[in-house]
């Protein structure tokens, strides 16, 4: 028995056999919105309603059972067919406007989210893996106010969380890192454009991954080398964990591996929900090539062998 | 006599010829000679050649004729080449003229105890009824006549036949409704009431494990009938046609069963579950009451428009009362929604927002709890949505709803 409980649902029909009374009853086929103190809201751009739909014999939908019986008719039918269709899982996607990335589960989508679109500075669109790491970056590259005080007192804080400990340069702090904090002497302080070391933090090593994984992006792309030499230009050397800009890194990631996909998220309108006789566009293909007709709008049709039983 | 194969390759005189020898045979006094010549049309009419079918068209108005005959496999041999042969519009507007309808209508009444018949019956009106231009002319026709109650009175299925007859008159009960939206005639004749119980006993044979081989042949134009039939009924008349609230069960079950194997009648089942919460509080509150939901929202991770569909389902419910919104949340919606709104798919984007709305909005436990999940940062993120309608919503729910 595969299915216990609907089976006690569907034969034990004397405890269940309730009408749909209940509906005449309180006579009423259309409740107005629960919400409705918020009816006449302005700007209230929520309008689902429950829609009947009503499918015509071409529809979409209708598609695959058509094969089926067409099959059947052709006594081609075989019950357990070994072209089986394979159930697929919805993609995520990235919303950001601009990112175009795909993932096929949610915990892929949460990373890249997590480690491109959290934490970016907006001067730089650089983005940190915290927003304590960002905090410090602005300060450090785009706060003026930082630049002169820097030159009178210990402003460069120590990374690590909980230190507090301030130096007068970066290069003192980078000192500290690797002395007290037992930073690996080979620790990622300089963004030169051919460093790939790793860019391991104490405190989120599996964003390791997707740092390499951009990095050699910006290495095959090039695009991350002008980022980088304007790095090197900087007076002081970066030594928090960054990425290179988020949004950047994701059309690339996407111009790899999804273009085709963004075009076809691009083009595919969004779900037309006015009209309750055709609602649905479902944008799957199917495996019946174009040039194959069942019989809709053709004169042949189906020739039914129905032979079978003769 | 040996009578022409099917492959024809020189037609002309010789067809002529030899079309006009076959007809005299068919009409002659010899009955032996007779069956031959109805199996060589028969056989003719398999032919993938384009001119076969009007080259058959003398042999019609006999064929037609033969149909109030007594004689059971000639009669079935006639009505499956009259069947091969309506697709061809040529030939399809001669049958009607020469009134296939009635013909058919007057066979299937005197010979219903005769399921061999019944099923040819089926098959042959199912491929007239597929014509483009049907719902014009053939189908006010047939409603007009005795075959909807005789079509009606063949579903359920006979176990010791089989489940043939049954499926043709399905489909063509399906061809029926999903060419017209007026279902008055039908509705009238008990023919929702008769396909959803039908759908009940079939739903409660697929969940305990009784797949007799071609039940989704008889499920799939089941499914569309109450489909369709449901997008026209009123819902006064509702609880007279459907009564039986088992019919959400049945399609959880079929939806549960199919969903690997077959996904597209998946989906067809959902559509229907779609049509029968649309406006109906009964069924909604069912679905709750049964427990039924936990197992719908599990489905919303499958695309192809299964987890769309479903997602109209527990839209329809939450659209109901604040009441069932909340229970909706305390089965797991929630955080559902919050994996459904990162989709790719935008349709599932909306809905999910809008369906968002209305549990946030139902009351502030259910909006505290969402925030609780992390919803906020969620909502934030959306507002960078590149689709303008889904900032909007993003937006509103949050300064209005969440943030306020």
């Amino acid at each position: 028995m595969l299915q216990p409980d609907l089976v006690r649902l569907l034969t034990e029909g004397h405890v269940l056999v309730k009408s749909c009374d209940e509906d005449c009853l309180t006579g009423n086929t259309q409740e107005p919105r629960q919400s409705e103190g918020e009816e006449g809201e302005e700007g209230n751009p929520f309008n689902f309603t429950p829609q009947l739909i009503h499918l015509n014999k071409d529809h979409q939908l209708f598609e695959d059972g058509d094969i089926h019986r067409h099959m059947y008719l052709q006594d081609l039918y075989i019950s357990e067919a070994e072209d089986k269709p394979t159930l697929s899982v919805s993609e995520f996607a990235c919303h950001i406007s601009g990112c175009s990335a795909i993932f096929s589960t949610l915990e892929e989508y949460e990373h890249h989210y997590n480690s491109l679109h959290r934490h970016v500075c907006c001067s730089c669109r650089r983005s940190l893996p915290s927003a304590r790491l960002l905090d410090i970056h602005i300060q450090e590259w785009h706060d003026s106010l930082f630049t002169i005080l820097s030159q009178r007192q210990d402003m460069y804080q120590c990374l690590v969380e909980g230190c507090g400990q301030k130096f007068s340069t970066s290069k003192h702090r980078k000192g500290h890192l690797i002395k007290i904090h037992k930073y690996p002497p080979d620790f990622r302080f300089d963004k030169t454009k051919k460093d790939k070391g790793n860019r391991q933090t104490k405190k989120q090593p599996q964003k390791d991954t997707t740092m390499d994984v951009v990095d050699d992006v910006c290495e095959s792309e090039g695009v991350c080398e002008v980022m980088c030499d304007g790095l090197s230009h900087q007076p002081e050397q970066e030594e928090s964990m960054e990425t290179h800009g988020s949004e950047e890194e994701a059309a690339r990631m996407a111009k790899s591996a999804s273009t085709e996909e963004h075009a076809d998220l691009n083009a595919a309108a969004p779900s037309t929900e006015s009209s309750s006789s055709d609602p649905l566009e479902p944008r799957y293909s199917y495996r019946v090539p174009t040039n194959v007709c069942f019989g809709r709008g053709s004169v042949r049709g189906f020739r039914g062998r129905r032979g079978r039983r003769k | 006599m040996a009578g022409p194969n099917g492959h024809i390759v020189n037609l002309g005189l010789w067809q002529e010829n030899s079309m006009h020898l076959l007809v005299g045979l068919l009409t002659g006094s010899d009955a032996t000679c007779r069956l031959q010549a109805v199996r060589c049309l028969h056989e003719l009419s398999h032919s993938p050649h384009t001119s076969v079918a009007s080259a058959c068209l003398p042999a019609s108005p006999y064929l037609l004729t033969y149909l109030s005959g007594q004689s059971t496999k000639f009669t079935e041999l006639c009505l499956y080449t009259l069947g091969n042969l309506c697709p061809d519009s040529v030939v399809k507007e001669k049958l009607l003229a020469q009134g296939i309808v009635p013909a058919l209508a007057s066979c299937l009444e005197n010979q219903r105890h005769n399921l061999a018949v019944v099923e040819a019956v089926g098959f042959t009106l199912s491929q007239l009824l597929q014509a483009n231009n049907a719902a014009e002319k053939i189908i006010p026709m047939v409603l007009a006549s005795s075959l909807p109650s005789h079509l009606l009175s063949v579903l359920t299925p006979d176990p010791k036949f089989g489940l043939g007859p049954a499926i043709e008159c399905a489909w063509c009960i399906h061809y029926l409704t999903c060419s017209m939206k007026d279902h008055r005639v039908l509705l009238a004749q008990g023919a929702l009431l008769q396909c959803s119980s039908l759908l009940v006993s079939l739903g409660g044979a697929v969940a305990e494990g009784n797949k007799e081989e071609g039940m989704e042949l008889l499920i799939c134009p089941l499914l569309r009938c109450v489909g369709n039939l449901l997008s026209s009924c009123p819902l006064t008349d509702l609880s007279a046609q459907m009564g039986d609230v088992r019919i959400v069960v049945a399609l959880c079950a079929l939806l549960q069963a199919f969903l690997h194997t077959q996904p597209a009648l998946a989906r067809e089942s959902a559509w229907v579950l779609n049509n029968l919460t649309a406006h109906s509080r009964a069924l909604c509150s069912a679905l709750l009451t049964l427990n039924l939901v936990p197992g719908l929202i599990q489905l919303l991770p499958f695309s192809q428009g299964i987890n769309t569909m479903i997602l109209r389902v527990l839209a329809n419910i939450a659209h109901n009362k604040k009441d069932f919104c909340v229970q909706l949340a305390h089965r797991g919606l929630l955080s559902a929604l919050c994996a459904t709104l990162k989709m790719a798919d935008q349709e599932m984007v909306t809905l999910s927002m809008d369906v968002l709305f209305m549990l946030v909005v139902s009351s502030p436990q259910v909006a505290e709890e969402f925030v609780k999940q992390g919803g906020l940062s969620l909502l934030e993120a959306t507002q960078y949505n590149s689709e303008g309608e889904i900032r909007q919503r993003a937006t509103h729910l949050l300064e209005h709803h969440l943030l306020s």
